[in-house]
Formats: C-alpha cells, structure tokens, sequence
C-alpha cells in the first residue's frame, strides 16, 4: 500500500473522500489485511481521543481575570468625542448674529444701559463682542452719522 | 438595556444580546462561564501557562470589540474559540513553531517512520480510569511537534474539515493530511507504549 492509498484510507474514515474513491478505498479494504489493520488502529486513535482532551482551569483567580479584561477593554474604548453636536453648531451660527443684533439694540435704547449714545461715540470706538464663535466689525461714519456693527460667524 | 436580568440564570443568547448592547454585566457573566475552556484551548496549542493567560484574555478583548458581528451562526463558545485559535495560530507563527524541521517535513511527504511502524492496537477503555487516560492522551500530545498536534487539535476536537485547517494553517490539504497522518500513528504509538509500560 502506498503513503497516497494510506492517506485516502484515512480520508474515508474522515469522510472526506467522493463517492468514487470511497469505493475505491472500499476495494482495498476488501482485499488487503495490512490496510484494515492500518484502519482499524487510525479508527481507535480517533476514538480514543474524542472526548477525552483533559480540561483545564485558569490559573488565576476568576476577579483578577476578568479586571485585566475590563481593564483592557476599558484602554481600547475610543474615547468619546468632545465636539459639539452638529445640530448645536447650526443652532449657534443662525441664532448668533440675531444675538447680538439684539445686544446691541438694548444698549442703544434700554433705559437700563444708560444709553449708549452711538452718535456720540469716537470714530475710533469699538462694539465689544462677547462671543467666541462670531467675530464683529464696528464702523462709523461720523460724515452720515451712521454705525454700522457687522458680524460674521467662524 | 430594556429590562433588568438575572445574569447567572440568562442564557448565552440572552446574555449576548445584552452584551451587544453594551452591557458589561452581561459580558462578564460570559467570560465566567467561558473562560476556563477558552484558556484550555489556548493551553493545549501553545503549551505554556502565561502565553496562554495572555492570548485567552487578549481573545475576550477581541470578542467584546466583535461582539456586534457576531450574528448566532454557531454558539458563542464555538465563535470565541475560533477567536483563541486564531490569536494562537498567530503567535505560533510569529515564533515560527508551526514551521515542520526538515527532516521531519521529508518524512510528512514520504510518510516517513510512522508509515514504517507496526500497526498497534490501541484500546482506549482498556483498564484506564478516564482521568489517568486524559492525563495519558494530554502527555502523548506534548510529545508532538507543534505543526502536528495543532492539526490534530484542529480536526479532532475542534472537529474542522480538512479544508478549513488548510485555511487556517496556510498550508495545502495534502500537509494537512500527511501531517494528521503522522500525527494519528505516533500518538497510536505513544498510547500503546504507555499500555505496555504499565502492564510490565
């Protein structure tokens, strides 16, 4: 018998082998004692090792393992993203300009601000701008007497 | 998480579906359950204590991050060993133990000693207490190569066609028959040489 008719011989106990050599590996069987011998002894190893691997316990403690694992688990989280939500940036990019439109209204004509006389401001002066995420520019013209306060945002 | 769950009494599924959420409670449970035969996967391909610590915890890392791929297909045992085994076949090859020595590789094409040695009978009730067989059958397994008993491993107690150890050893189907071959006729061989040992 050669190493090709053993290994088939083994296929077949494996049953991974076509119709047609199983038959043919049958034939074999028929005729050859060494190679039911050789089978037999493939068949026992087989089952003589199925169910039978020893089991194991892990050596360490069940708490200690599984805090390395959640330890672990907890280092490879990505970590959450600090940037703002998207529908809060649009929020503050529509309602900003608004804003301030607004703070600037209430200190021309609020009673409460001491009212901010923008004719009588210097050329020079600016409107502050409490805002992070707008930037303003402040202008006047003291010929139209005319202020005008423009913000953009980022 | 929907509902609060008794987690010890939860079955698997429950406990993945949970987990898959993101309950840790739930995957804890699971590595409870699980963790000694994963670690007894890992143990018997790599022989050695700490590596096999390291890949088993590395495995349940790896599980928690796939843990929404994994769709029921097989049990969630069988899908967390296919992770160890393969996290094992990795680290046998990045220290280059699954490559067969020469002479050893010849032997695998032409069959080798194994093909020459008397066909033997190997009994596995025979007398045996069946802890004393296990311990027997693990000690025959640590006297493989590396190459050898992870293909054995593999298609006898893992139960893998042949193709899909060829897929995961990166190999033909022609080395992992004559591998399993060889493999099957020396541990028939260690076997009856333990018999015989005990019997005289």
């Amino acid at each position: 018998m050669n190493h090709e008719m053993e290994l088939k011989l083994q296929a077949q106990l494996d049953g991974e082998l076509s119709a047609a050599e199983a038959a043919e590996v049958d034939r074999l069987l028929q005729q050859d004692p060494a190679a039911r011998a050789l089978a037999a002894e493939l068949k026992s190893t087989q089952a003589i090792l199925l169910g039978n691997e020893i089991p194991r316990a892990l050596p360490e403690s069940p708490d200690f393992f599984w805090s390395k694992v959640q330890r672990e688990i907890q280092r490879l989280e990505p970590a959450p993203a600090r940037q703002r939500p998207p529908w809060l940036t649009w929020t503050f990019r529509l309602l900003a300009p608004a804003g301030l439109a607004a703070l600037l209204a209430f200190m021309v004509w609020s009673p409460f601000s001491g009212g901010v006389q923008l004719a009588k401001m210097p050329a020079h002066a600016e409107i502050e701008n409490p805002l992070d995420d707008a930037s303003s520019i402040t202008f006047r013209s003291e010929t139209e007497g005319v202020t005008v306060f423009w913000v953009s945002t980022r | 998480m929907s509902k609060r769950i008794d987690y010890p009494s939860a079955s698997d599924e429950v406990l993945v579906r949970n987990a898959q959420k993101g309950d840790m409670l739930a995957f804890e449970e699971l590595v409870k359950r699980h963790r000694d035969k994963l670690y007894a996967r890992a143990f018997s391909m790599v022989r050695n204590e700490d590596e096999a610590v390291d890949l088993s915890q590395e495995a349940w890392v790896k599980g928690w991050q796939r843990l929404k791929q994994f769709q029921g297909e097989a049990s969630f045992l069988t899908w967390m060993t296919r992770i160890v085994i393969n996290l094992c076949l990795d680290q046998l090859r990045k220290l280059k133990r699954l490559r067969s020595e020469s002479i050893e590789q010849m032997d695998e094409e032409t069959g080798g000693v194994e093909r020459h040695m008397p066909v033997v009978n190997v009994n596995p009730t025979e007398g045996l207490e069946r802890g004393e067989l296990r311990e027997r059958i693990d000690r025959a397994l640590n006297q493989l190569s590396y190459a050898h008993r992870t293909v054995l491993i593999l298609h006898e107690f893992e139960g893998l066609e042949y193709k899909e150890v060829a897929k995961r050893m990166e190999c033909s189907i022609g080395t992992v028959m004559s591998r399993l071959f060889y493999a099957r006729r020396k541990m028939a061989g260690l076997l009856a040489g333990l018999k015989q040992e005990r019997n005289s």
